[in-house]
């Protein structure tokens, strides 16, 4: 396989984990969101 | 098909808990997390009051532990010194956690406050494990090899009173247990949960514990703060259900042996992200739930005494007139399911060895 290929599939195994990794922090991020925002609200 | 629950008053489908409670003794068998901070909610979804989901979850979480010690104790893998340390502080932390727990049940905030602490402990937790389980992923990777001290020395190392274990191999203040008993006991008494996610990572990373004698020495303590949290609550609010026991710990104590044998076949690790991923979607269950569901009156189920069957009649009658015995009662019973399931299951496991596994030569 040729150097270019593999820096190819390099370039795209990194963006999908940074994918993945974005994704999962997003989630984190929503649930937290999700229950501060319902504790602010409520004891407001 | 439901059942009546002659305490809780409400209607229950069976086999939704059976199967439950043993997906989540599955769970809790495959990653050595007791399954308190999962059944708990889920009894609340099926319609239980969390008042009542937390209190026979504390029974449930008494038969498990039994089962889970006894398997330790025959191994001898528990270290009791350190494990009645722990529990000083345990019954401490519980007599106060009762005390919170009857305060807000006091002034009608409880299923808040209840709710309130499930949706942060589960969202906390997840982030740990979703946080940590990436981490991992990325070493592993990576190929680093982190670099570690031996020893890292906190403020509650310094304190006064040390003591020896001799099965553990260390010289420790005794204040360190018991501090960590009386944060697991109040978390226990509120929650309905054993307390395990707290106590196991204390015991390895601040009491420095020998990872072999932890999960029994663990499962030991959560049996003496269960006890307490089950009576507690059996003796003040009357708030144990027979029934709903039954149900959850068959179906928990077949799931955790399920989930045992499964963890010594599969590598659990990469599952741990997706157990990370169910706790945040729980707690954010658990959130909507409490903030932003719109207030459904629930319908309130009047069942006179003489539409009960006897065995309905006699646990509602058992629990009012003798609170006490009835306490005992549901102590004696979860124990003795959970030492059955422990000798039953060492019984199966020879007979294989003996029938089944062809001895090499």
């Amino acid at each position: 396989m040729s150097l270019s290929n593999i820096k190819i599939l390099n370039k795209i195994t990194n963006k999908k984990n940074t994918f993945i990794k974005t994704g999962i922090f997003s989630a984190i991020a929503a649930c937290w969101g999700v229950i501060l925002l319902g504790t602010f609200i409520t004891f407001k | 098909m439901e059942v009546f629950l002659p305490i809780a008053e409400v209607f229950v489908s069976p086999i939704e808990i059976l199967l439950l409670s043993a997906l989540v003794g599955v769970l809790s068998g495959l990653f050595g997390v007791g399954g308190g901070f999962l059944m708990t909610p889920f009894l609340i979804f099926l319609g239980v009051p969390p008042a009542y989901a937390v209190a026979n979850e504390a029974n449930n979480i008494l038969a498990t532990s039994v089962s889970g010690s006894t398997t330790h104790w025959l191994k001898n893998t528990l270290d009791y010194k350190m494990g009645f340390m722990i529990v000083i502080g345990g019954s401490i932390g519980t007599a106060l956690g009762i005390y919170t727990f009857t305060y807000f049940k006091g002034i009608g905030k409880i299923d808040t406050v209840i709710s309130l602490a499930y949706m942060y402990i589960l969202a906390i937790i997840g982030t740990l494990m979703l946080v940590e389980s990436l981490g991992e992923i990325d070493k592993a990777k990576k190929n680093v090899v982190e670099r570690k001290k031996l020893h890292v020395h906190y403020w509650i190392h310094g304190l006064p009173f040390r003591m020896r274990f001799p099965k553990s191999k260390l010289y420790e203040s005794i204040f360190t247990p018991i501090l960590i008993g009386l944060a697991v006991g109040f978390i226990a008494a509120i929650m309905g949960i054993g307390g395990a996610f707290i106590l196991v990572p204390a015991m390895i990373y601040i009491i420095k514990m020998p990872t072999r004698l932890v999960p029994g020495t663990s499962l030991f303590v959560t049996i003496f703060v269960s006890v307490i949290v089950t009576f507690l609550h059996s003796f003040n609010y009357g708030s144990i259900d027979l029934m709903l026991v039954v149900m959850l710990v068959v179906g928990s104590i077949f799931g955790v042996q399920v989930g045992q044998k499964l963890g010594e076949k599969i590598d659990s690790s990469g599952l741990k992200v997706l157990l990370a991923i169910l706790l945040l979607v729980v707690g954010i269950a658990i959130a909507y739930d409490t903030f932003f569901a719109e207030e459904i009156q629930k319908e309130i189920f009047r069942v006179s005494s003489a539409d009960l069957n006897f065995f309905s009649k006699f646990i509602q009658e058992f629990s009012k007139d003798m609170p006490f015995f009835y306490g005992l009662f549901s102590i004696m019973f979860a124990v003795l399911l959970g030492i059955g399931a422990a000798f039953i299951r060492r019984f199966l496991s020879n007979l294989r060895k003996k029938y089944f596994i062809k001895p090499t030569k």
